[in-house]
């Protein structure tokens, strides 16, 4: 998978790419309206991850001109800006996604997971997760044909660290992605742990779940041999 | 004393102090012009009479006889000649008593001596002085009824043009002071008056309220840019202590550091969240055109909160008794406002404790209580919990209320519900949320 990031703030460029490289993504960078135009126009990409405050022009012209050109790529907008107009302006052009910053390195993959599903068409078979097997789509989890009832919350929990797998979830990047920008003033909550208790609970009842590993003092982790 | 009701009194006092002045001076002026007009009639009468005799001559009128007197038969007015020896000249008008055929009357009398040939004569030209004063009342009458209804109509016009010329001040005070909402966002209309006072006065709350706007707006706009220029530099440190973690060679120490500053990070992240939120909800950047079922709202709410009231073992009831809906209000905020109420309503309750959610109608307000059994709030605190950044003394570890409650406060303002707090320490607090029944459908 290709990737443009059209992004001013070099450091936050480098540091997306950084994390999307050993998530085995191929990545370019733009820095400026321009430089991106030029870059959609000559590659071929399969995601654009569009800074809406660039130094030469507003990010949704950008998204408006590769719009035009028949550009292929999904857009994901990426703007420290968040106001709802925007937001509406963006999706009514035709990006595929909208995350405010700040975001979780770990939110934009999944986000980049989920279009690629929905977009591209990749329909991920059931996936196996010790003697589960988990349906994104469908959203179910079941083991030999039994669906397991899981909340909304429990499921996306699972898929998140399903999708992140063998990588420590913190509390913090667990309870942003099921709660995302919503403001809640207990940025230190332990709820997590209540929802991950449920989970252990709900499918411990009908199988192993020792997949779901607890790291001390960090978070959890999906261990999970291919 | 409203000004109207002032001047009104003053108009018709000032009317009636001359009104009664005129009644009382009216006796004696009528009586004045009377007399006057008796001396000018007589005066004339004497022109008359002279002139005939001039013409006539003396003896014509005597005829030898010794006088000559003449009356009408009620004997009103009666004239009298006759010759006098005296030379002294007499010419008086006076009021005296005349025998006239036995009757004793009263006469306004002039008294006229003049020479003809060789002899003086004395002319007497009288008017009884009942005729005088017959007209007096019947005129004092219909001066008093013209002045009291010229003076009605007069004071009916006063109160109708002050009340017309007053009109604008009621009309500033309405548009320009009570029905308008700080910080003034709509653009106030001048008030239409030519009367200059009061152009001035709405000019200067014209440019009072602009200012005030101006401050209100400065200040907004630096918290919006202020949390938004943040934004970035929150971002790359997210990012790159997200990229640390996973670091191969990190070790469990730093690790764990690392996950502490992550910690920080995401407090400072939600602070400048919440100021942000708070700042776009009052530039009014959030759409109201939702209708949302409360109990529907309650429900989502308590999907996502409920795992929180376990850890405590908080028992929740939910007792709606109306089917209500929220017309032209902002779904995701009244759902934040609820979320923030309910999971304060946990946070700050007792180890086993309740809370509890009813509604009902009050007066003209549709209400929503939220009571719990938690720690409560000293009432030395209510004015001030939802002041931004307010910490309480009693809560727990020094968790302050946050922004939690600023943000509820900006979210009901903006959707016009006013919110009422009573707390009793160590036994509970109640929110009650009154909605204006043009809302609830």
């Amino acid at each position: 998978m290709k990737i443009l990031i059209v992004e001013d703030e070099k450091t936050l460029a480098y540091e997306v790419e950084a994390f999307l490289k050993k998530a085995f993504f191929i990545c370019d960078l733009a820095h400026t309206a321009r430089q991106g135009l030029e870059q959609i126009e000559v590659n071929q990409y399969d995601f654009v991850l569009l800074d809406l405050g660039l130094p030469d022009k507003d990010g949704l012209v950008v998204l408006e001109q590769a719009k035009k050109n028949n550009s292929e790529a999904a857009f994901i907008i990426l703007t420290a800006r968040g106001n709802i107009e925007d937001r509406i302006k963006g999706l009514d052009l035709g990006a595929d996604d909208y995350l405010p910053k700040p975001f979780s390195l770990l939110e934009l993959q999944s986000r980049i997971q989920a279009i690629s599903r929905r977009k591209f068409g990749i329909k991920n078979q059931s996936i196996k997760l010790g003697e589960f097997s988990i349906d994104l789509q469908k959203r179910v989890v079941s083991k030999e044909e039994n669906e397991i009832d899981l909340t909304r919350k429990e499921f996306d929990l699972l898929s998140y660290m399903l999708l992140h797998k063998n990588r420590v979830l913190t509390r913090i990047q667990l309870s942003e992605h099921i709660w995302g920008s919503f403001v809640d003033d207990d940025y230190d909550s332990n709820y997590i742990d209540v929802h991950i208790k449920n989970i252990r609970k709900k499918l411990g009842a009908h199988g192993q779940v020792d997949w779901l590993e607890t790291v001390r003092g960090v978070g959890y982790k999906i261990k999970k041999q291919e | 004393m409203k000004l109207t009701t002032k001047l009104t009194l003053f108009i018709t006092l000032s009317k009636l102090a001359i009104v009664l002045l005129f009644i009382s001076l009216l006796p004696t002026l009528v009586e004045s012009i009377a007399s006057k007009y008796t001396n000018f009639y007589l005066r004339e009468q004497q022109k008359k009479v002279m002139k005939t005799i001039n013409k006539n001559g003396v003896d014509y009128y005597l005829q030898g006889e010794e006088s000559y007197g003449s009356y009408t038969m009620l004997k009103e007015e009666y004239i009298a000649l006759e010759p006098v020896s005296g030379k002294s000249l007499i010419d008086t008008i006076e009021t005296s008593e005349r025998v006239v055929e036995q009757d004793t009357l009263n006469y306004r009398v002039l008294i006229h001596t003049f020479q003809m040939g060789k002899k003086h004569y004395l002319l007497e030209i009288g008017k009884t002085t009942a005729t005088i004063s017959q007209y007096n009342r019947p005129l004092q009458r219909i001066a008093s009824i013209v002045l009291i209804t010229l003076i009605l109509i007069t004071l009916i016009a006063d109160l109708i043009y002050t009340r017309f010329l007053l009109a604008p001040l009621d009309k500033i005070i309405k548009s320009k002071l009570l029905n308008r909402k700080f910080p003034f966002n709509e653009d106030s209309h001048p008030i239409k008056t030519s009367t200059s006072d009061f152009q001035y006065l709405d000019n200067s709350l014209i440019s009072l309220m602009e200012q005030i706007h101006e401050a209100f707006e400065k200040e907004r706009e630096f918290t919006a840019n202020a949390s938004h220029e943040l934004m970035t530099p929150i971002s790359i440190l997210q990012n790159k202590i997200e990229n640390l973690m996973v670091e191969a060679d990190v070790s469990e120490l730093v690790q764990r550091r690392l996950i502490e500053m992550h910690r920080t990070l995401n407090r400072l992240k939600k602070i400048v969240n919440s100021l942000l939120l708070i700042s776009r909800i009052e530039n009014e950047q959030f759409a109201k055109s939702d209708s949302v079922s409360v109990k529907e709202l309650f429900e989502d709410v308590m999907e996502d909160i409920s795992h929180r009231l376990e850890e405590k073992e908080i028992s929740f009831s939910l007792e709606l008794n109306n089917d209500v809906v929220i017309k032209r209000s902002n779904r995701d905020l009244l759902y934040q406002l609820i979320y923030n109420l309910i999971n304060n309503a946990i946070k700050y309750n007792k180890p086993k404790g309740s809370i509890k959610v009813s509604d009902s109608y009050k007066g003209s307000f549709y209400q929503i209580i939220i009571s719990d059994t938690g720690i409560g709030i000293p009432s030395d605190d209510i004015p001030t919990i939802f002041n931004r950044f307010k910490k309480s003394n009693l809560s727990e570890g020094g968790v302050g209320y946050g922004l939690g409650l600023s943000i509820v406060q900006s979210i009901a303002n903006y959707h016009k519900i006013k919110i009422d707090v009573s707390s009793v320490i160590q036994s509970g607090t109640t929110f009650t949320l009154l909605f204006p029944k043009e809302v609830i459908d």
